[in-house]
């Protein structure tokens, strides 16, 4: 049957004929796609590999959960947060609807509550991968986005948080970057506060974006009674000890307040294990976490527009704690400086071939010539060699400046 | 992959300055007392109106302005080329960045979004049962949702200015505009029938640059506050 399957495509020119539009450029992409090139293909996948590296080292175990799964598993707890991000595509075989992933922290917590939910806890898995997504924002338009991540499962508590910190803090060095800071948000903290106080339906929906957009103004019409303690709470946005002391000043009743601890808590954590590591704290912070449930974070670079991955604590599965970071490898390679290209050495045909192992091993990245070249050098550089081998020696190029 | 960012990720951190985005006419000439109470001092040319310069020093080392257009502001400091600015409500509303905050309002360049219709026909019909209208604005997003939430589908003619012209010459049956004394409205035989929202200017900041640079950032605003107090 495959056979009768077979699609006939009119030539392009026959096509053309149809309309009078141009033919579209074959090298354009959809919006938000792109193609990797060297040498920066072979540096992000080395950038992966030093981060998985480092998971690995910390005892976090890989899975590699598919593209493609049914769309109520996939969107199921914590992945009805990017249900509208979702591409979704009919399953031939039993009519069911699939979703191509958007995120994989909620396969990570749907593997670890069925398949995985025998197994001992605290579990610790790692992953990487790449999701698509509907949209792309202005701001960030890639819709192919790679990411590589930890969850550590089964497990409520501020060291299990500094934990998930500190694992990201040193895979991001591996990769480069060893400027990083961290910042630290409680996402129901405002929630929390909202409902004690007795916000409800429109008024609480319209203070929420202004206290998510940041806007001063906006707080001061519509917080009534809160107005002063969100307005406190906004301008406390920074480093960390300055904001935990305004978290501390401030009026909170008991729910926010348990946030507010925990939160602190967490910190101290980190603090008392890795007192070199940047950290801000922003209380009022919860946009973009609509999944989270406690301590969540986000990682900066200095000087860099973009996030470079985001985390924090969810539920997995019915009711299980859990934390987990997510790293977007794209965004760390934009931001780590580049690394040393392989030397290219150029072997001429007829060399010695177990010389030419030995110098692989040795580091070199090796092109053979497949036909006699006139000048073996002119052909070197021809094909972007950085080295030549000569007389059983592997000589460096050096390009005379005009 | 592009390879441009590179060399700004290797820049040491102290060196890169803060950029401050300032929207051009109007409001530039509102700002300047309260930049002046804030201690920024900007190099000669800046209340130059006609000067050639987009980009200018000030007296701190670490600060440099930045003149652009209104809506361009909000799109500066989204991006990041510019960490902070002073940009109107209108702005805010309209392109609804979330990565741009807003922790001050200045107080300056008050006026207000509105509807306006041809003093004609105003106030005739029941809107309640509209399912449509075509609407002329610079602010197709606000406008947009302002009738959304009524359930109406506003369909947009988006103009760039001299938007009083639109309903005289049958491209649309009323207008979402800045309105500030509305005598450009009385002359166009326009009358406002409806205030969107209320505006003034903000101070506003990148989200990623409060995370990543918060101590200067956060003096600049602390700076701004003061000033607002003065």
């Amino acid at each position: 049957m495959r056979r009768a399957m077979r699609v006939l495509y009119a030539p392009a020119h026959a096509r053309m004929t149809m309309t009078d539009d141009l033919p579209p450029n074959p090298a354009l992409l959809p919006a938000g796609m792109r193609d990797l090139l060297p040498p920066d293909a072979e540096t992000e996948a080395a950038a992966v590999g030093a981060l998985m590296e480092v998971f690995g080292a910390h005892g976090y175990q890989r899975v590699k959960p598919p593209l493609l799964e049914f769309e109520d598993s996939l969107l199921s707890g914590s992945g009805a947060a990017v249900g509208d991000q979702t591409f979704r595509m009919m399953d031939p075989d039993t009519r069911r609807m699939m979703g191509l992933r958007a995120d994989m922290t909620p396969q990570i917590a749907r593997i670890a509550s069925t398949r995985l939910g025998h197994t001992p806890r605290p579990l610790r898995l790692s992953y990487n991968g790449q999701c698509l997504r509907i949209h792309g924002s202005q701001i960030a338009p890639e819709r192919q986005v790679a990411q590589a991540g930890i969850e550590l499962i089964g497990h409520d508590s501020p060291v299990a948080d500094a934990e998930i910190v500190l694992v990201g803090a040193e895979a991001l060095y591996a990769a480069g970057l060893a400027r990083v800071s961290f910042d630290l948000t409680m996402p129901p903290l405002v929630p929390t506060l909202l409902d004690e106080a007795g916000f409800t339906g429109e008024a609480r929906a319209r203070l929420g974006r202004a206290l998510d957009r940041k806007d001063a103004a906006a707080v001061t019409e519509r917080g009534g009674a809160l107005a002063g303690v969100l307005t406190d709470l906004l301008l406390a946005a920074g480093p960390a000890e300055r904001a935990l002391a305004a978290l501390r000043q401030a009026a909170l009743p008991p729910g926010a307040r348990a946030h507010a601890e925990r939160l602190a808590d967490a910190v101290s954590a980190i603090h008392a294990r890795a007192p070199g590591l940047t950290l801000t704290v922003d209380p009022v912070e919860f946009r973009g976490f609509r999944y989270h449930t406690g301590v969540s974070m986000t990682v900066y670079a200095p000087g860099r527009h973009e996030e470079l991955g985001r985390g924090g604590r969810y539920i997995c599965g019915e009711a299980e704690p859990a934390t987990g970071l997510t790293l977007y490898p794209d965004a760390i390679l934009r931001a780590a400086p580049a690394r040393a290209v392989r030397a290219r050495l150029f072997l001429p045909l007829g060399h010695d071939t177990a010389l030419a192992k030995a110098l692989r091993v040795q580091g070199f990245a090796t092109v053979a010539a497949l036909d006699a070249a006139a000048d073996p050098l002119a052909e070197a550089c021809r094909q972007g060699c950085t080295h030549l081998l000569q007389d059983g020696i592997a000589v460096l190029i050096v390009k005379e400046t005009p | 992959m592009t390879a441009e960012f590179r060399a700004a990720a290797l820049a040491p951190e102290l060196e890169t300055k803060l950029i401050m985005a300032v929207p051009k006419g109007r409001i530039l000439a509102e700002c300047a007392p309260l930049m002046a109470r804030a201690g920024i001092r900007p190099s000669e040319g800046w209340n130059d109106e006609d000067s050639r310069h987009l980009r200018f020093a000030t007296d701190d080392p670490k600060l440099d302005l930045v003149r652009v257009r209104s809506f361009d502001v909000a799109t500066f400091v989204a991006f990041g080329a510019a960490q902070i600015g002073i940009c109107g409500a209108d702005v805010l509303q309209e392109f609804d960045y979330p990565e741009i905050y807003a922790p001050l309002d200045l107080g300056i360049g008050a006026c207000r979004i509105s509807v306006a219709e041809p003093r004609a026909t105003a106030g005739q019909g029941d809107s309640r049962e509209w399912s449509h209208i075509r609407v002329a604005t610079k602010y197709p997003n606000i406008a947009r949702r302002h009738y959304a939430a009524r359930g109406i589908q506003a369909e947009i003619v988006h103009l760039n200015g001299a938007m009083e012209l639109a309903p005289g010459l049958g491209l649309s049956r009323l207008i979402v505009d800045l309105v500030a004394t509305g005598s450009t409205l009385k002359a166009n035989g326009l009358v406002e029938t409806e205030v969107i929202a209320k505006v003034t200017s903000r101070l506003i900041v990148n989200r990623t640059a409060l995370k990543t640079r918060p101590e200067e950032v956060g003096a600049l605003i602390a700076r701004f506050r003061a000033a607002l107090s003065a």
